[in-house]
């Protein structure tokens, strides 16, 4: 949506009649800039950054984006942005930024031990093409894998999805969502059915009591933020109590704050469930008619190596998903375990402020909304931890109706709309699908017209689990897009940097700026960002919102979409398919993956006049077909029918988003309930209709403890996260130079007793150091975050701190999400004499 | 009348009394008088001594009430770690340094003997609902005595505004040289976190 | 003239590219397993110089020291100066007419509450170089560079 932006001043009119006449004017007049210089073009688009999807206005001159502030018509945020969306305008600009190809040559051939040189594009795709037939051909498909991105736009997860299981038939395509919804995503899968929040953020207006578990949501989703301090400030009643374990800028401005004890939280979460059942809170009726109960398999392990002494003791180490039907009187008798003494002591949070939260959920009269991130998802038993928020929601019926809202909060701008819905993880397909249920290919198939069977039935490697087998040498041809996972990832000094450094294995990494990641990998591709193209996200509540292309990229840099369209142009079905597909079905013999991938029928089916006169595409001009309609509504089949509608490609270009199910072009607010999701049938009230039976289920789980806690000589818990001014790993946000200046380096924040004991002061520099490695970075005893006695925190977006080292690659055996938040450290001060002696 | 009189002779007859209104027979007079004298210093001294005791740091954070609400929200604050080192610990902000007023708030301090062991703010829940009495008690003294434990440190005319911020320095200017208004008035929260400021002039 | 300008730009950015190694603290440790010093903790500019906005939409930068300032639901340091009601008596610059502001755009009696977090959106300052120079052009600058008068 374009509007001219024009400052109307007396001066400017008698400036423009004058300038026609050729007559000069006084002065004062003369210092305004007038008419046609000041219009800038005002285009709609998300932000780049957070889940919460806010609405940006971008203003465009000269093909630069020169202001952007927040979309007052945006449901979303109505006109705020938080400080990284209001510098949005600098991230594309930083000078460092790539604009060719880069690979490691030594006489104009590839050598992994070459330093990184400009090529051209034609000989990036060469050497990658290659490196992937030869991998192909000697170790087949599980060889070649690809780690994408819950930033990607939709389009750009749908192609991948579809180069990586319809071209290569491998399923090692996994997100970086794997690190940060993954345990969400599993959750709702195994309660509900269906992945996605039932609820929306319409809920924060309505709801008379917040409860953040494991949520910064004040620095990490500033602008939810806003609207739950509104609701708080606005309506005396409305409390807020929040779950962390440590103080920071949430808990200062929540009316409860419970610090815990790392990994209680599950106790927490029993001894709610077991007050509400022993109160007489239970709303039996919707119980009765809308809940089924089972039981987790316990003693899961850890998610580690499967030699190491974790897992080896685990009892359920390879059944960790695996539970078992039951009903609510052994639930009851299982949850009764956690009563108000045994979890007041286990926790360390008082019996007053337990019973305070307990008596939130169980007064039938109080609306709550549960929100909770990175705390509980990034936990060895984080799908549980959803589980017993779901747990305590359907106990008293408190869900999908106005804020009564369990709301898991999405991390990335489009962890939901691209790596959750679109399928890009090692188990999924599109719409809820999995590569392993033989009638979910078959679908598959049938829409993207491959001959049957062609589709891999076995999961691939997660995240955590590409990591190893790149260090093994199992995984060989790695393609790394939109990510900068060797920051990122846990344990990277012993599994993640020797995976890309290993000489059997051929690393592509595709980015804009020169990461970590990009200067370990062979080959670096430069690629466009956000608007330099037209793209789609999808936020935390369901809303797919879409954007055009409003700049170009700098240089040769081209979009991730391009460069996997790009890419399938250099493989036929003979190379990539088994030959035995091919014998059954000759048809498909000796064609260009491009053909079959994209120009299909449906990929193609729009044309080049369909984009408008006014907007660039460089992708589909590049391929002679509007391939983001193409490719966004052959996706749609999916799911239209069946739960998932999306609405028509070109009515996202109109509106500020839409939620979905868009059924009859109504967007749906609240899932599964009568008369606002069409779905559900009349006179039935709710209804999971992800599950057959349509009921959800209330999971039975315990608290079990983290994988490594402090001990003698690693006697500190070390917690990692994000600061409100960067993002992730800071490739864009370090390059902002008011965001880099608002926080300028990684610290270590600390108790101040804990800096005495080691002898340390605020602004010493320190190792921080664990079994698996170690960094230097600042005390910090000061500042945001207060934190308990025994607990530090370092924020991950400083590439000269990659606190990844230390960290452990423990994951939830069943979300195979990685545990950010427990492992233990010591930390040293870092002697001048140590520093002169360098 | 009567009363009086018998009161009177019960006194005078009573043995401890009359021993003691009696002139010494053993013991010298120099020795009773320098022991006497002795005795008072030491006496004196004990008696500062243990005062001054319960004048520091480590007495006030004796107690887990002080030590887990208002000692570690000042942990995080400038009168407890900054440039030059220089500390603020409790006595020197609320403890009158002038002795007559120094002996009152002892006197007072009673109540928070009281307080102690009657658990009056002994959870965290309760300390919050109570903090904003105890900090409208602090501010009130201070206000009465022109913040003078502030001025124990800070003394305003040896500001150097030179090495102050421009906010910084054209707020004393105005304010605090004229005499217009005093530390606590504009500095509230500067050690320990804030109460409800609702209906705390100049604050919302 | 523009496209002078902007082949300049695309020169500058390609000369970018090749130095990228000149920003480690953006590129990380040669080799990745080194360990690097880290630097010193930068400080604040407190200077109370206002720096010029970007774009008219930017939210200002903190030219002064908020260390120790509440913002917690029992009082919001930031307001007890910038809010209307207390300008002139601080003779701090207002707090931006929209934070009267609902949802919906109208103007309420008092401060709206969905502007309470003021640090969201406005942050101090450190006097730290920026490890990369940013070459995003400032509206202004494209303006003038247009020749007056056609």
């Amino acid at each position: 949506m374009d509007v001219s932006r024009r400052t109307v001043l007396k001066a400017q009119a008698a400036a423009a009649a004058a300038a026609v006449a050729g007559i000069d004017l006084p002065a004062e007049a003369q210092n305004l800039a007038a008419g046609e210089d000041i219009a800038l073009k005002w285009s709609k688009a998300p932000c780049r950054f957070c889940g919460t999807g806010c609405g940006v206005m971008v203003g465009v001159k000269d093909g630069r984006v020169v202001a952007t502030h927040g979309d007052m018509q945006a449901e979303v945020n109505r006109g705020l942005n938080c400080v990284k969306g209001y510098f949005l305008s600098k991230i594309m600009y930083g000078a460092d930024r790539l604009t060719r190809p880069l690979m490691r040559v030594r006489d104009g051939k590839f050598d992994k031990s070459a330093e990184l040189q400009p090529v051209s594009w034609d000989q990036a795709f060469d050497e990658m093409a290659r490196q992937w037939k030869r991998v192909l051909r000697e170790k087949g498909p599980k060889a070649v894998g690809m780690f994408g991105s819950g930033q990607w736009t939709i389009f750009e997860g749908y192609a991948a999805t579809k180069l990586m299981r319809a071209g290569f038939r491998s399923n090692n395509l996994d997100p970086n969502a794997r690190h940060c919804m993954a345990s969400a995503a599993v959750g709702f899968i195994r309660t509900f059915g269906m992945d996605e929040p039932m609820g929306c953020y319409d809920d924060f207006e309505h709801a008379d009591a917040f409860v953040l578990w494991g949520s910064n949501m004040a620095e990490m989703h500033p602008i939810l933020w806003t609207r739950v301090i509104d609701r708080r400030l606005s309506a005396p009643h409305v409390r807020i109590a929040t779950l962390s374990t440590y103080g920071h800028r949430t808990t200062e401005l929540s009316d409860q704050s419970l610090i815990f004890q790392p990994g209680t939280d599950l106790a927490i979460l029993n001894f709610v469930a077991s007050y509400i059942i022993q109160n007489g809170a239970v709303n039996r009726d919707f119980v009765d008619r809308h809940v089924k109960f089972r039981i987790a398999n316990t003693d899961i392990g850890y998610g580690l190596r499967p030699e190491h002494v974790l897992e080896q003791r685990a009892s359920h180490a390879d059944e960790a998903a695996v539970s078992q039907p039951s009903d609510f009187d052994a639930y009851a008798r299982m949850v009764s375990d956690y009563n108000l003494e045994k979890t007041a002591e286990l926790t360390g949070v008082s019996k007053e402020r337990l019973l305070t939260l307990a008596k939130m959920y169980a007064d039938p009269k109080t609306k709550v909304m549960s929100l909770w991130t990175m705390g509980l998802n990034q936990h060895v038993r984080g799908v549980w931890a959803n589980h017993l928020i779901y747990n305590i929601h359907l106990l008293t019926g408190k869900i999908s109706e106005p804020g009564n809202s369990p709301f898991s909060l999405t991390g990335q701008p489009s962890a939901c709309g691209t790596a959750r819905e679109v399928g890009t993880f090692a188990h999924r397909l599109p719409a809820d699908m999995q590569v392993n249920n033989p009638e979910h290919r078959k679908h598959a198939e049938e829409i993207w017209k491959l001959p049957p069977g062609l589709l891999n039935g076995e999961i691939g490697y997660h995240a955590v689990l590409q990591d190893r087998m790149l260090k093994d040498g199992k995984l060989n041809a790695y393609w790394i897009m939109c990510n900068n996972n060797l920051q990122t990832a846990p344990n990277t000094n012993n599994e993640t940097y020797p995976g890309y450094r290993n000489p059997a294995n051929f690393i592509v990494c595709s980015d804009p700026y020169p990461t970590v990641t990009a200067m370990a990998a062979d080959v670096v591709l430069p690629t466009a960002m956000w608007v330099e193209k037209e793209g789609a996200y999808g936020n935390a509540e369901r809303r797919t919102h879409m954007w055009r292309q409003l700049v170009n990229a700098p240089g040769d840099a081209r979009s991730d979409l391009w460069q996997l369209m790009e890419f399938s142009k250099r493989f036929t079905t003979d190379e990539v398919w088994a030959p035995d597909t091919l014998t059954a079905h000759p048809e498909y013999k000796g064609k260009s993956l491009f053909d079959v991938l994209w120009r299909n029928g449906s990929v193609d089916a729009f044309g080049l006049d369909e984009i408008g006169a006014d907007h660039e595409n460089v992708e589909s001009k590049r391929f002679g077909f509007y391939v983001q309609k193409g490719l966004f509504e052959e996706y749609a089949a999916f799911g239209r029918g069946h739960g998932h509608d999306l609405a028509p490609f070109d009515r996202y270009h109109e509106v500020r988003g839409l939620r979905w199910p868009v059924v009859d072009g109504k967007e749906t607010r609240w899932r599964y309930r009568e008369g606002h999701d069409p779905y559900v049938e009349k006179g039935a009230g709710w209804q999971f209709y992800g599950n057959p039976d349509r009921r959800a289920v209330v999971m039975a789980a315990p608290y079990e403890p983290p994988a490594e806690a402090p001990d003698q000589e690693y006697d500190l818990w070390l917690v990692t996260g994000r600061v409100l001014e960067h993002w992730h790993s800071g490739s864009m946000t370090m390059r902002v130079p008011e965001l880099y200046r608002a926080f300028t380096g990684a610290v270590m924040f600390m108790h101040p007793d804990d800096a005495q004991k080691r002898g340390l002061r605020r602004g010493q520099e320190v190792r921080i150091v664990s079994r698996r490695g170690e960094i230097r970075s600042r005390v910090e005893t000061r500042g945001r975050n207060t934190m308990p006695p025994g607990r530090v925190f370092v924020p991950f977006f400083d590439a000269s701190q990659l606190i990844n080292k230390a960290t452990l690659d423990a994951t939830d055996p069943i979300s195979k999400q990685t545990d950010f938040k427990k492992c233990a450290v010591k930390v040293i001060g870092v002697a001048m004499t140590e520093r002169g002696a360098e | 009348m009567a009363a009086i009189a018998r009161a009177w002779s019960w006194f005078w007859l009573n043995p401890w009394v009359r021993t003691a209104t009696r002139p010494p027979v053993t013991l010298s007079l120099a020795f009773l008088t320098l022991g006497g004298f002795v005795a008072g210093v030491l006496f004196w001294g004990g008696f500062n001594t243990v005062l001054e005791h319960t004048n520091t740091e480590t007495f006030c954070t004796s107690c887990h009430e002080m030590r887990a609400n208002v000692f570690e929200e000042l942990k995080g604050t400038i009168h407890y770690t900054n440039r030059s080192g220089i500390r603020a610990t409790c006595p020197d902000c609320h403890v009158p340094h002038q002795w007559t007023d120094k002996i009152a708030r002892k006197m007072q301090a009673s109540k928070e003997v009281w307080g102690h062991i009657f658990g009056s703010i002994d959870t965290r829940d309760k300390f919050l609902n109570l903090r904003h009495r105890l900090a409208e008690h602090e501010w009130a003294r201070m206000k009465a005595n022109d913040s003078l434990e502030c001025r124990n440190c800070h003394s305003a005319q040896s500001m150097d505004v030179s090495k102050q911020n421009p906010r910084a320095a054209a707020a004393h200017e105005k304010d605090l040289f004229t005499g217009k208004k005093t530390c606590i008035d504009c500095h509230k929260g500067i050690a320990h976190k804030l109460p409800n400021m609702q209906g705390v002039p100049g604050w919302q | 003239m523009r496209r002078l300008l902007l082949s300049a730009s695309a020169a500058w950015l390609v000369a970018g590219a090749l130095f990228a190694q000149e920003a480690p603290r953006l590129t990380g440790p040669e080799p990745f397993n080194k360990e690097t010093p880290a630097p010193p903790m930068q400080r604040q500019v407190t200077d109370d110089f206002r720096r010029k906005r970007n774009y008219p939409d930017q939210p200002p930068l903190i030219p002064h020291s908020i260390e120790g300032y509440a913002l917690d639901l029992n009082a919001n340091k930031c307001l007890a100066c910038h809010a209307r009601k207390f300008t002139e008596q601080s003779q701090a610059p207002m707090i931006s007419v929209t934070h009267y502001q609902d949802r919906e755009g109208n103007t309420l009696g008092g401060v709206s509450p969905r502007r309470y977090s003021c640090l969201a959106c406005h942050v101090p300052q450190t006097g730290a170089q920026p490890l990369v120079p940013n070459t995003f052009v400032d509206m202004d600058a494209l303006v003038e560079r247009e020749p007056r008068g056609r």
